[in-house]
């Protein structure tokens, strides 16, 4: 078995291919035989129905291209054909798959983008250019780095790590890959939807963050396969890894409560393959949860359009958003830099890939903090055994377990307590059971006393503070020093500027709502927690983890 | 090796039936007479009396020795002192044992589930729940039963089977660990209304009306907390209901039964001499269905009976006066 620590593409294409062209085959054979046509037959089918709604463009035409030349050979191919077919489909995937990687221009890209995005808070001026060469990024004052950092980059000399961030933009993945270089860490790989690889400025960065490229609109089985394949692969030779396990960015704006397993499982997979080959260099996987918190979402307004339409589950990847639009990042940017708002991204306690605890030293640890030897999970009669459906269940346990550290890990900001207090009384006020017909009926009628939404903040503030104690929430510094006043003076400020509608504005002693969306959409954020005895405004999403 | 923890009548049993089937067992108990009897009589007289244990069943009061190296651990522990087991039991479990609990309850205070201790006290993953109409003194005399064993882990199950079936015991498989562990906890507050109803000589009518509004509002319960449905209607849910609420030697039922006839619960419990689990879960099941808005009018007079001295004849009064609403709610997919 191969190891490094910075295994080329090429290395892990080989691997990756080998061992999917293998397992068609031993599918082939055996009691529940799967014949490799079928596999075939699987691809064309699953394949030309995706390019029925595809965009004709010379990536579809190839594709369907290759699928006729598949659909006539098929019939009449040799099983030896067969084979050579199924390799070439990997192929394909994994050519579109694979990050072109080069680490020359990972340095550059590192030391470019937080200039670039400092460039473009400060509109470019040349003052701004000026005081960037002499001193720090101005993109490290807007980004605070916070939580078990040290333990993260200690963790990353043990073992691989999976850093898993909460997702709720675009943006997830520079700032994350920023943050990453900042911390000192090599590079980590992560998949990134198709989407992001369509603008050039956003693909410059992406493929040499390390991401390679992930198309969610390809449903063929063995696709995805590949792509688990390339994951796991990927961490088996020790190259961290960069999932977001939600899968896609939050649409209401609440912290994920349901995880995608599918990529999740692939560091458990790696840790037993290296287990059962006998990797003795750093065989261990070690997952870290992270949240991304943002006063304002670049965003915002078409996830949480998206989200009240319901069409999250159809139109799943929004292409054209905000963040295809590059003005909107100037203005997103600059309102950050102009109202001296903060991105928090906060790094939660690792876990091992069984979803336990693990201290800094790697040692994994039970519920009462006794260290375990977290292998002996995959034990049966005393030695590391394959088990799909056991070690799915240890990859259900360890998503509750990222979830319940998103939830720990969440960094309230004023914004989010504003519009939490405003739209509780609003609720309360109006009297108005169905969600969608409450939103469309706040606005300029509806004003509130600021005096009462003063009263309702310090109330939240109260119980925010007490969750803060018991470590059910993290607050920013505002939160935990000013009043309810203060905060609703700085929670107004966000929420007035870059959208193109104010979210809430003040007029004389009013506070008025202009987008009662946007309001809900940042209110999410701290839905759960069981805050002002509000009631949850819409159903918990299925988290697809049963209750043990 | 199979490790039973808990050497009541349960446990007891269990531990027979595994070594019946040619299985070592290791029985741990606290009580070194117990061990030393089961060790030099093969008898436990006080938990199953009259019962010659099977010659693989061996007792310890050393839980390390009881469950180093057992490929399933069994804990059939009470409720109310499972956690303290269950704790001490994190300081010798390895993570590949499978643990099994064959206990019917809920922790008092925290409403915690066994499977739930379990995994906030041990190392333990690879976990499932026993359950089902099995009274113990009649599997003790080898006669025949069904039950369930439900677990996320499929290699749970095989291992429980295993060291189970045989052919006076059929073992059924599900993954509803929720609804199995709630079923065979909530179970116990019904058979109480039907134990205090049987004394009552209300008739047949009664008690099964009785029965059939416990058993919806330990579904409604149930599914509001994530379980299936069905659950309700398998061997956990309605098959373990109608043994214990027919059975006069069920202990709940004999608790109901004490109640009905106007002696105190500290008496009642007193004569019983065992632990009758409804008693606690009464309280958890009020917690619960008010936690998540349930409406459980049955549980709720069973817990005014239990600890704020309605009498039985005034709760069925009660009870008959409520409005009727729908008899089972809509069916949703």
């Amino acid at each position: 078995m191969l190891r490094a620590r910075e295994p080329d593409a090429v290395q892990i294409e080989e691997e990756v291919l080998a061992r999917m062209v293998d397992r068609v085959l031993a599918r082939a054979s055996g009691s529940d035989a799967r014949p490799i046509s079928e596999v075939i037959n699987d691809t064309v089918y699953n394949e030309r129905l995706r390019l029925r709604h595809a965009k004709d463009d010379e990536r579809s035409r190839a594709d369907g291209a290759f699928l006729a030349r598949l659909r006539h050979e098929l019939p009449h191919a040799s099983m030896d054909r067969q084979r050579a077919l199924v390799r070439e489909i990997v192929e394909r995937y994994l050519d579109e798959i694979t990050g072109h990687f080069d680490a020359r221009v990972y340095r550059f890209a590192t030391t470019i983008l937080p200039y670039g995005l400092s460039g473009l808070m400060q509109g470019f001026s040349l003052r701004g250019l000026a005081s960037e060469l002499r001193g720090s990024s101005q993109l490290d004052d807007h980004l605070l780095l916070e939580g078990e950092v040290k333990e993260l980059v200690g963790l990353a000399n043990r073992g691989t790590v999976i850093l898993v961030p909460t997702h709720s933009s675009n943006l997830d993945s520079l700032l994350i890959g920023y943050a990453i270089y900042r911390m000192g860490l090599p590079h980590f790989v992560y998949g990134a939807g198709l989407n992001l690889f369509t603008s050039p400025l956003t693909s410059f960065f992406m493929h040499n963050l390390g991401a390679y490229t992930v198309d969610r609109s390809k449903s063929d089985p063995l696709y995805r396969e590949t792509l688990k394949e390339y994951a796991t692969v990927s961490l088996e030779l020790g190259q961290h890894n960069l999932f977001f396990p939600g899968g896609t960015r939050s649409r209401s704006g609440e912290i994920e409560s349901k995880i995608k397993l599918g990529l999740l499982g692939t560091g458990l997979a790696a840790h037993r393959n290296n287990l059962l080959h006998g990797v003795k260099q750093r065989p261990r996987v070690f997952v870290v949860p992270c949240t991304i918190s943002y006063p304002l979402v670049l965003e915002a307004a078409s996830l949480v359009r998206d989200f009240l339409e319901e069409t999250g589950r159809s139109q799943y990847i929004v292409i054209d958003d905000e963040f295809s639009r590059i003005h909107r990042w100037v203005d997103f940017l600059r309102g950050l830099a102009e109202l001296d708002l903060r991105v928090h991204v906060r790094i939660g306690s690792a876990l091992d890939p069984f979803g336990d605890a693990v201290d800094a030293e790697g040692v994994s640890k039970d519920p009462r903090g006794r260290p375990i030897d977290a292998k002996r999970y995959l034990y049966r009669e005393g030695r590391v055994v394959e088990d799909a459906a056991r070690d799915a269940e240890y990859t259900r346990v360890l998503g509750g377990r990222i979830v319940a550290s998103y939830r720990r890990d969440n960094v309230a900001l004023p914004t989010n307590v504003l519009a939490f207090a405003v739209l509780e009384l609003q609720r309360r006020d109006l009297a108005q059971p169905d969600l969608f017909r409450m939103l469309r009926t706040i606005g300029p009628d509806t004003g509130l006393d600021e005096t009462r939404v003063e009263a309702e903040v310090e109330k939240l503030l109260a119980q925010l503070r007490v969750l803060e104690h018991d470590e059910k929430i993290h607050l920013s510094d505002e939160l935990r020093t000013t009043d309810g006043r203060a905060v609703v003076a700085r929670g107004l400020r966000g929420l007035a500027t870059y959208h193109t509608t104010p979210v809430v504005v003040r007029q004389g002693t009013q506070l008025v709502v202009r987008d009662a969306d946007l309001l809900f959409y940042y209110r999410n954020r701290l839905e759960g927690y069981g805050l002002l005895d509000a009631p949850r405004l819409y159903p918990a999403p299925c988290s697809g983890r049963r209750p043990s | 090796m199979i490790a039973v923890l808990g050497a009541g009548n349960w446990g007891t049993t269990l531990a027979d039936l595994i070594a019946s089937n040619g299985h070592g067992v290791h029985l741990w108990t606290r009580l070194q007479n117990q061990r030393d009897e089961i060790n030099a009589r093969h008898t436990n007289e006080v938990a199953v009396p009259g019962l010659r244990l099977a010659d693989g069943v061996s007792a310890t009061s050393d839980l390390g020795e009881a469950v180093r190296g057992a490929e399933l651990v069994l804990v059939v522990i009470p409720s109310q002192a499972f956690r303290e087991v269950a704790s001490e039991l994190g300081d010798v479990l390895e993570p590949e044992q499978v643990v099994l609990t064959a206990t019917k309850g809920l922790e008092r205070e925290s409403n915690a589930r066994m499977t739930e201790i379990l995994l906030e006290e041990t190392c333990a993953k690879q976990i499932g729940v026993l359950s089902g109409p099995n009274l113990a003194p009649e599997i003790a005399k080898h006669k025949p039963a069904g039950t369930v064993v439900a677990s996320h882990f499929p290699h749970v199950i095989t291992v429980a089977r295993k060291a189970l079936s045989c052919p006076r015991l059929m073992v059924f498989a599900g993954n509803d660990v929720l609804g199995v562990e709630l079923a065979g906890a909530l179970k116990n507050v019904v058979a109480i209304a039907a134990g205090a109803a049987t004394q009552m000589a209300v008739g047949e009518n009664a008690k099964s009306f009785l029965v059939t509004r416990g058993l919806a509002e330990c579904t409604r319960l149930g599914v509001t907390m994530g379980a299936n449905p069905l659950t309700f209607t398998g061997l956990a849910g309605i098959g373990d209901l109608m043994v214990t609420c027919a059975s006069p030697i069920s202990r709940n039922h004999r608790v109901g039964a004490g109640l009905a006839r106007g002696e105190p619960l500290a008496e009642v419990l007193d004569k019983l001499g065992m632990v009758a689990e409804g008693v606690y879960a009464a309280v958890a099941a009020r917690a619960l269905t008010r936690k998540h808005h349930v409406e459980a009018p049955l549980f709720d007079h069973v817990y005014r009976v239990l600890y704020e001295g309605l009498a039985c004849d005034d709760a069925l009064r009660e009870l008959m006066t409520l409005p009727a609403g729908r008899d089972v709610g809509r069916f949703q997919s």
